[in-house]
């Protein structure tokens, strides 16, 4: 018992008197929950610009371009008299599609024949492309209906028969969870689990590094500071996933008990985590170049941001073993989408299964290096002196 | 100099550390970001139909979802709670609710409601969710109303004319193919690559020195502090550049992106923009002597740089801070510089913009580790 509570102290102590893992563990919060959502303040895309050119200059073509620039997504902001001029336009980015309206527009509608229109977006960025499409797609659907209609009608169809002729059914389309579709809701809550991982194994890591030798069997050493991550992050855990969120105006639907019960095993686990790469590293600094290049990769392989239909079965079989894999969909989906403690089970059982497997090899290594012991300290010194 | 950037490649050669940070790390990363988005755009993502209608329609509509390439039909639901509970628990991506008397209100002229309903929360998979199953519902219904016109005796040609009278040309501008993915993939190259180069340099320029270390012995050897930096930073240069280019081959010619613009400027803007990132991590070194710090200035300025170059939420709608703060990242530009010049195919004139801010970044950040060294230059040469 004595021992554990010397490794508790002896971790904290780490955390705490170390300058530099303050810095990561603590300031990096800050700076982190600060800089990192900054770019996605704004949420949504509204009006983003698109060029017109209108070719067929009529009565018709005019009541389209003013339907389109009506909606949410896009707004008309330029006129160009041909192709080259608006691709221009698109190229200095000053505006992200270009909808052409050919000559004879008006004429085929009158005659009862397809006019049809072209509408190029700008596909080099996913989010603008989505937003040109919708934004003139929706508009341009509804003025071929009511021309349709229009036509049947004038045939002699009756005004009813003719709307269940031209859209027999109603399409509804619903967005569970996030429906404002904005993009920090989105992206925000993973974010966070993953930033709480990356500072937390840089943090520990660090002091794994710069640990002295240690008392008692290596069991009750890391229990002891498994104690101390549990009682540190037992704060800061929730400012992460809830205050962090909160002053964000996310939405929260999830309860507190399914949230923590996940945080638990991913503390550990990323705690562990940290022990090992300490012991494959050794030296600080190389720990902190290393999990700073991963967090992208990290971010991406957890099948959130990039959907896991789409990744590779070998490399999503390997990014099984980084605890934000099932931590960013078990607290995703908690809290966001309101999931309960038996729907993310396997997420629990996942985190926990890789606690055991990070115990145990961190075990491994801290017996290995207490037996090796003396020799391996002298070994760490010289390489760290100039040659 | 040159006989500080020989020591330099000797140091690398025989440094486990170095030669795992400059060269093992850069590759690793490259080949694991090629792997995630090797395969392209997602199919087959799990849909769920609660088909209360049960009729010839509703089993029509259904085949016309699952063979949609977005989507594959997993399984029936027996109701919206059960669908809307598969979505929560990860079995499936969004649902489709057909309701009781489909096929019967559609033939009455009822207009009965059909509803889509999709997980925003993971809005990538979500969205495509959504769009694949909004055009196999449009093919089921234009078939439907299609079959009414030809039973009133129109021929199929002119009944498919006259149900769109206004059909939608869209176009994919500068991206035909749609292929986001690659795309994204030749952004992601240079960001990752952003943080190692800038942390690289600083780890390697504090092993001579930082604390305890003896740059007097360095700068003896290259005649003066500064040819003693330049012959640290150097040879970084080559090899993050020698990684850049190996990453473009892989991309331009393995992968087939697209490469229409001018080669020369690419080249141009690869050059300022290693030595723009390095310069970071320099910068960031001899402003605080201290590896850790430098580390977190390091972590600060490039870990969340992805999301100021605006490829997901883009910069044009961010706020002016935001915009303000990616542009002094050189990635950002460097990004913009690779996009205009493989895929947009952007005329000199205003590609050429993203170099010389580029330009601008790595002088201002030269001429700040310049005027440190110069600082600095008294005390390391006093140190005996």
């Amino acid at each position: 018992m004595s021992d554990i509570l010397f490794a508790l102290r002896a971790e904290l102590r780490g955390i705490f008197a170390d300058r530099q893992v303050r810095l990561i563990i603590l300031a990096a919060l800050v700076i982190y929950a600060l800089v990192y959502p900054y770019p996605y303040r704004a949420e949504l895309l509204r009006d983003v610009p698109v060029v017109l050119v209108d070719l067929d200059r009529s009565t018709s073509s005019a009541e389209l371009a003013r339907r389109v620039n009506a909606s949410e997504a896009v707004a008309l902001s330029h006129d160009a008299p041909d192709m080259i001029a608006a691709i221009r336009l698109v190229q200095e980015r000053r505006a992200y599609g270009v909808l052409v309206i050919p000559e004879g527009f008006e004429r085929g509608l009158l005659r009862g024949s397809q006019s049809p229109v072209a509408l190029y977006a700008d596909a080099s960025y996913f989010l603008m492309y989505q937003r040109v499409m919708q934004g003139a797609a929706v508009p341009l659907r509804q003025m071929g209906a009511e021309v349709e209609m229009g036509r049947l009608i004038s045939q002699g169809t009756a005004p009813d028969v003719a709307l269940s002729q031209v859209s027999p059914a109603v399409q509804v389309e619903v967005p569970l969870f996030n429906p404002a579709a904005g993009y920090a809701t989105y992206v925000l809550p993973a974010a966070f689990v993953l930033i709480l991982q990356q500072t937390m194994l840089m943090g520990l890591a660090l002091v794994a590094t710069r640990r002295g030798r240690g008392r008692g069997h290596p069991v009750w050493r890391i229990l002891g500071r498994m104690v101390a991550w549990v009682a540190l992050y037992a704060l800061l855990l929730p400012v992460y996933l809830i205050v962090l969120p909160a002053f964000y105006g996310l939405p929260h639907l999830g309860n507190v008990t399914a949230l923590l019960m996940l945080g638990l095993p991913f503390v550990l686990a990323t705690g562990l985590l940290a022990q090992c790469l300490a012991a494959v590293f050794r030296r600080g600094e190389v720990v902190q170049v290393v999990l700073l290049a991963l967090g992208l990769p990290f971010f991406f392989l957890s099948g959130f941001a990039w959907p896991v239909e789409a990744i590779p079965a070998h490399l999503n079989a390997l990014a099984q073993i980084i605890p934000s894999t099932p931590a960013i969909d078990g607290i995703v989906r908690v809290s966001q989408m309101g999931a309960t403690l038996p729907e993310i089970a396997h997420r629990l059982w996942h985190l926990w299964a890789l606690v055991g497997v990070f115990a145990a090899v961190a075990l491994w290594l801290e017996q290995s290096a207490g037996r090796a012991g003396h020799e391996a300290e002298e070994d760490a010194v010289p390489a760290n002196r100039p040659r | 100099m040159w006989a500080v950037m020989l020591r330099e490649f000797r140091l690398i050669l025989r440094r486990p550390a170095l030669l795992g940070l400059v060269i093992v790390l850069p590759v690793v990363m490259l080949i694991t970001l090629t792997g995630i988005f090797r395969a392209g755009i997602p199919t087959g993502m799990a849909v769920v139909v609660v088909d209360l209608d049960r009729s010839d329609l509703s089993r029509s509509i259904t085949r016309m979802l699952d063979a949609a390439p977005e989507i594959t039909v997993r399984e029936q639901a027996l109701s919206l709670s059960e669908a809307r509970a598969q979505i929560v628990a990860d079995q499936a991506r969004g649902a489709v609710y057909l309701p009781q008397g489909l096929e019967r209100d559609i033939i009455r002229g009822a207009r009965p409601e059909i509803v889509i309903f999709y997980d925003n929360q993971h809005m990538s998979a979500g969205s495509m969710v959504a769009r694949g199953a909004r055009g196999a519902i449009d093919t089921a219904l234009a078939g439907l109303r299609l079959s009414i016109r030809q039973g009133q005796g129109e021929a199929p040609v002119q009944a498919m004319a006259r149900i769109q009278p206004i059909p939608l040309q869209a176009h994919a501008l500068f991206n035909p193919a749609f292929d986001y993915v690659h795309f994204l993939l030749s952004a992601l190259v240079p960001t990752v690559l952003q943080i190692i180069a800038a942390a690289a340099t600083a780890y390697a320029i504090s092993l001579d020195f930082g604390p305890g270390r003896h740059p007097q012995v360095l700068a003896r050897m290259a005649g003066g502090v500064l040819p003693a930096m330049l012959g640290k930073i150097l040879p970084y240069t080559l090899l993050f550049l020698l990684i850049l280019g190996l990453s473009d081959i892989a991309l331009y010619g393995w992968l087939a992106v697209p490469l229409r613009g001018s080669l020369l400027l690419m080249a141009t803007g690869a050059v300022l923009f290693v030595l723009s990132a390095q310069l970071i991590g320099a910068a960031a070194f001899v402003l605080t002597r201290d590896m850790g710090r430098a580390a977190s200035i390091i972590a600060v300025i490039t870990a969340p740089a992805f999301g100021f170059m605006g490829l997901g939420f883009p910069r044009e709608a961010m706020s002016q801070l935001a915009q303000a703060w990616g542009a002094v990242i050189p990635g950002t530009w460097y990004v913009q510089l690779r996009i205009d010049q493989s895929l947009r195919d952007t005329p000199l004139d205003i590609s050429v913009w993203s170099v010389v801010w580029l330009a601008c970044i790595a002088f201002a950040l030269g001429a700040l580790v310049l005027l440190r060294l110069v600082r600095l230059r008294g005390e390391i040469e006093a140190m005996k």
